[in-house]
């Protein structure tokens, strides 16, 4: 969705309000970044900021959109862009905004819209500044107060800031993201700033300095005076002295090139008028034609300053022009920010609007441009405003004023005061204070004199040279006019402040620090999934041959995340567990407090028995169950594995005389190694016993019955099967002939081997077609197999004789014995093999096999006894 | 402001392997949490810890894994030693046979990592100097001989755990600075998270959604 179509849709949702500017944005609250958007609105020559949310991201109608919150762009509307982070990051443009004591911030994608939406925000901040009279925010009353950022006092204001600053404890889910740092760092960052504000009372304090301030318009007159009247007539030492002087230079030479003799001469005139109590020293000098400020520290004191910047304004002739305007000198002190301005507005008796412009113009334009992002006078904690302001007394009496103040009655006279009455209005120095003059009209005397002007205009004196002073913790000590002071035809004018200065104290800042760091690496480290097993240890006691056995394993999620587990792969191995585990689920996912049930089943088979038989494997495994961004435990399953004739090679069974568990694991071992050797059949069976075993039974009993081979046995009756050729017995082989038939099946099928080997099944399919081919392969297999195989075909040859019976065709039990003894590879666990071309192989091995059940093959019969 | 006081540039990938029952569990609890854990069970696998330090001025994550000691689990261990930029192999001063097959764990480290995997011997539980079984001197000159860094520290009492993570991790970040360590590889065990970006993959991979959905 396009910003237009997002504009106008917000639009739509407002009437009778202009909406300047919207833009998408994350609203950044505690450990929450939630989607917003942003609108600039406006009505009746005021705008307001407009925070709203959206049932939809991003919104389709104007329905979905409603207004989270308010904040009317007022004198005490603020917003800084953290061009900081924008930079070094390439990615987020940080916009807080700031009224009274709430504060919101929101992070936007650097982009035009982005741009576009903060020049808006500019120009409404700006027209704030610019408009002469109060602006009317009547229209935002139609809102809901609980929703509004506001200034008034409506007791809502607290309710407004706590949601703001929601504790960041009761909300559990971006902590995580945060502690999985799956947040950007920024995020994180902003995370700590915000940890370290909240805990600002525990690291910073604040501690009361004593700031002189002083203003005097000397007419472009030479310092002839000593100035210690002025600006050491306090019992203690300042800390800081901010000295202003208007009209230093009235030359043309300095109008026009602003140079002047007088900078220096007056500047050494109140280094040596300063307080002697102290040592001090110069922080920063400037000056735009007549108007200079000093700004001087105790010298014990100058490396709390930091930030030093100064700035000029002229707002003369053309607007620009150095003989009116202001300059101005900004710091931090400890981590207060304080900005001085000395201004000297617009003069005539009746030009209050043009000085309230000129204020204006001073306010908005002085900008510390040194400072990224620059710094302009309304971001300071604390502001000093002095000067020669040229408010004057009008619509009185001049006469009538002269007698007044001469009686010190000021306050009839200050009724009629051009600033006190534009103050109250509402029209310059909003936000301002300034204290109760208590001294004689510091304009205009005659020079040297302490008498009123004499010359013609016959004009009423005024208080022109005044201080006023804005921000929290700023308490005036004096306030007052310096008359001895003579060489021109004003009087200097001075205040005394203390104000309380935030101080951070370094030890507890790096205390609190490192313990918000701790906090959030132990959050870190907390909010690493955490999961207990009951065991890690699974023990099975015996394992028998294809009787599975399973054990759950639960996984219980004791930590404060959701958990991802995955049983994974050790390195170099090709799968998570061995052939004979199956462990289900494999992966899964746990909620907090909740628990997960895995189930280990071990089973050996036919495809791992072999490697149990002869030692190349053992029952034990070790699993590696990873939860995901965490730790990994280790699973343990060991068992006792029951030896069985299945799984050993014709050649060790052909050898083995007495049942298979008579005889130590380690002989069997021995005899596996040495299979090769038996080959020629000395000193061993001509087929394996239990071959011979299976084969005689079903040659009694089962030549006539239906389906054998085809119709499956019982599992029960296997596993007796097995028992009786494992152990020996005198009893009669148990079981029906179908599960002796399936145990005859078994034992082929799980021999390392097939009986014709694996290395010459390429030969037997491409020969398949050929009978004298085939005999020629069989011919060459070692002794046993070849035994093994005309034994086995022989009995089938048997069983087709009964096919009336039994129901067997030779295509049946070719196919499947085609399968039998050329059994393929194995293939691992998670490949399939494509179905056609098995189907071919599949066809030709039958064709293989079926060649020996319908042909006679004198020429091969071996002798079949041996022993 | 990313480049500010609390982003990280870097993690940094460290194992911790010895033998059974020498502490390595405990050091990182007293690394990563200032505590020591006196009923510390045995690992059965491989636990994992973070923290974020400074070196020269730079934020670094560090990813601490923790391996089980257990003869029977090394083979599986073995899996958690490629792509680690620091090896805290550590023994119990007090117990000759932990001392003893370090040098089968220097193999094993030396044969898994990449050269320029910063080896760090800790001989732990030092606050237990009079059951001492393995003098200073010669882990010392076992150290020289094989060009590993080392401390003898205690988990218990806190005493030179953090100089033996931190130690390591300057040592690594000299190497990069030096060169040395090539941070394209794969297995370098540290992964560089360039301030331009300052992001995690995760919100980078966001970024372009964020894009289409509100143009």
């Amino acid at each position: 969705m396009g910003s237009v179509d997002l504009l106008s849709l917000v639009q739509s949702g407002f009437t009778g309000e202009t909406v300047l500017a919207c833009l998408e944005v994350s609203k950044m609250q505690g450990w929450v970044r939630t989607t917003r958007y942003l609108a600039i609105i406006s009505k009746s020559g005021s705008s307001a900021f407009f925070v709203l949310t959206s049932t939809r991201v991003p919104p389709i109608s104007p329905a979905d959109v409603s207004v989270e919150g308010i904040v009317p762009i007022d004198s005490n509307f603020k917003f800084e862009l953290d061009t900081e982070t924008q930079h070094e990051d390439g990615h987020d443009l940080y916009l807080s905004v700031s009224s009274n004591k709430s504060k919101l911030l929101f992070e936007m994608m650097p982009s035009s819209k982005s741009n576009a939406f903060v020049g808006e925000l500019y120009k409404a901040v700006d027209n704030v500044v610019r408009k002469s009279g109060p602006l009317e925010y009547n229209w935002l009353n139609r809102y809901p107060p609980v929703i509004r950022h506001d200034c008034s006092d409506n007791g809502l204001k607290e309710e407004v800031q706590d949601s703001v600053v929601d504790s960041p404890d009761s909300l559990s889910l971006p902590r995580e993201s945060i502690a999985k740092g799956s947040t950007p760092i920024a995020a994180r960052e902003s995370v700590i700033r915000y940890m370290m504000s909240k805990k600002e009372d525990q690291y910073m304090y604040k501690q009361s300095f004593r700031i002189f301030v002083g203003t005097w318009n000397v007419n472009g007159q030479s310092p002839t005076a000593d100035l210690t009247e002025w600006l050491s007539c306090d019992v203690d030492p300042p800390d800081i002295y901010a000295i202003g002087f208007q009209e230093l230079d009235l030359s043309t030479e300095a109008f026009l090139f602003n140079d002047t003799p007088r900078e220096n001469e007056w500047y050494k005139a109140v280094v040596s008028g300063l307080h002697n109590g102290a040592k001090y020293t110069r922080v920063k000098l400037v000056r735009l034609v007549g108007m200079m400020l000093v700004v001087f520290v105790q010298e014990k004191l100058r490396q709390y300053v930091t930030g030093v910047a100064c700035d000029t304004v002229g707002t003369g002739i053309m607007g620009k022009m150095g003989n009116k305007g202001g300059v101005g000198v900004r710091l931090d002190f400890h981590s207060t920010s304080i900005c001085f301005v000395n201004a000297h507005l617009a003069a005539h008796v009746e030009e209050y609007e043009r000085r309230n412009q000129d204020y204006r113009d001073i306010y908005s334009r002085m900008c510390f441009s040194s400072h990224h992002p620059p710094k302009t006078i309304k971001d300071h904690d604390h502001i000093y405003w002095l000067g020669d302001l040229n408010y004057r007394i009008t619509e009185i009496d001049p006469k009538y004023v002269k007698d007044c103040v001469e009686r010190d009655s000021f306050q009839k006279v200050l009724e009629y005061d051009q600033l006190i009455k534009q103050c109250r209005a509402q029209t310059v120095f909003v936000g301002f204070k300034e204290g109760s003059i208590t001294f004689k009209p510091t304009y205009k005397y005659d020079t040297g004199t302490d008498n009123w002007d004499s010359s013609e205009k016959n004009r009423a004196p005024a208080w022109c040279d005044r201080i006023l002073w804005k921000g929290e913790s700023i308490e005036q000590i004096e306030y007052r006019s310096h008359p001895f002071l003579k060489i021109s035809d004003h009087k200097p004018v001075s205040s005394l402040f203390d104000a309380k200065v935030r101080i951070i104290d370094a030890v507890k800042y790096r205390k609190i620090h490192e313990e918000v760091m701790k906090k959030l690496d132990k959050l870190e480290n907390e909010f690493l999934p955490q999961v207990t097993v009951e065991t890690t240890e699974i023990t099975f006691d015996t394992v028998q041959f294809l009787v599975p056995q399973s054990k759950n394993l639960i996984i219980a999620n004791t930590g404060q995340v959701p958990v991802k587990f995955e049983f994974i792969k050790k390195l170099d191995d090709p799968y998570y567990c061995k052939d004979w585990l199956n462990i289900e689920p494999y992966l899964g996912d746990v909620i907090p407090g909740e628990k997960c049930e895995v189930k280990v089943e071990v089973r050996v088979d036919k495809k791992s028995a072999y490697k149990l038989n002869s030692g190349q494997d053992q029952l034990y495994d070790i699993l590696v169950l990873h939860l995901e961004g965490g730790k990994d435990i280790f699973i343990t399953v060991s068992g006792n594995y029951e030896r069985s004739c299945f799984g050993t090679s014709l050649e060790t069974l052909a050898s083995i005389k007495e049942p298979i568990r008579e005889i130590s694991l380690g002989s069997i071992i021995d005899k596996e190694k040495k299979k090769d050797s038996f080959s020629s059949g000395e000193g061993t069976y001509a087929v394996p016993k239990e071959v011979w075993f299976l084969v005689d039974h079903l040659y009694r009993h089962g030549t006539k019955a239906k389906h054998l081979f085809v119709q499956p046995g019982l599992h029960s009756e296997i596993y007796d099967i097995r028992d009786w050729l494992d152990n020996g017995s005198q009893e009669s082989l148990p079981g029906s002939v179908y599960s002796v038939a399936e145990a005859l099946l078994l034992l082929f099928e799980s021999c390392p081997e097939p009986v014709i080997p694996y290395e010459m099944h390429t030969a037997c399919l491409n020969c398949a077609s050929n009978f004298m081919q085939c005999k020629q392969i069989i011919q060459g297999l070692t002794y046993h197999r070849k035994n093994v195989f005309i034994y086995l075909c022989s009995f089938l040859r048997e069983l087709l004789s009964h096919s009336d019976d039994n129901g067997l065709d030779t295509k049946t039990l070719a196919a499947l014995f085609g399968g039998i003894f050329m059994r393929d590879k194995p293939v691992p666990r998670d490949v399939s093999k494509p179905r056609s071309s098995q189907q071919q192989l599949d066809r030709k091995k039958s064709i293989f096999i079926y060649h020996f059940l319908v042909n006679d093959y004198p020429d091969l019969l071996p002798p079949l006894v041996s022993s | 402001m990313s480049g500010g006081p609390y982003s990280y540039s870097y993690i940094f990938k460290y194992i911790i392997i010895g033998d059974m029952g020498v502490g390595k569990s405990c050091l990182l609890h007293q690394f990563t949490e200032k505590k020591f854990m006196a009923d510390c069970p045995h690992t059965i696998g491989v636990e994992f810890g973070t923290r974020i330090i400074e070196v020269s001025g730079q934020k670094i994550k560090l990813q601490i894994w923790d391996t089980a000691g257990q003869e029977r689990f090394r083979a599986v261990t073995r899996s958690y030693y490629r792509g680690a930029a620091g090896a805290l192999m550590v023994y119990d001063i007090t117990r000759r046979s932990t001392y003893n097959h370090l040098s089968s764990w220097l193999t094993d480290t030396r044969n898994l990592t990449n050269p320029s995997t910063v080896i760090f011997l800790i001989g732990n539980k030092c606050d237990l100097d009079g059951q001492r079984d393995v003098t200073y001197e010669e882990a010392k000159q076992f150290a020289e001989e094989n060009g590993l860094m080392f401390v003898e520290a205690s988990a218990k009492t806190g005493e030179r755990v953090e100089e033996a993570f931190l130690e390591t991790a300057k040592k690594i970040f000299q190497s990069i600075q030096d060169g040395r360590l090539d941070l394209n590889a794969a297995e370098s065990g540290v992964q560089h998270k360039p301030s331009q970006t300052g992001r995690t993959t995760l919100s980078n991979d966001q970024q372009p959604n964020k894009d289409t959905c509100s143009c």
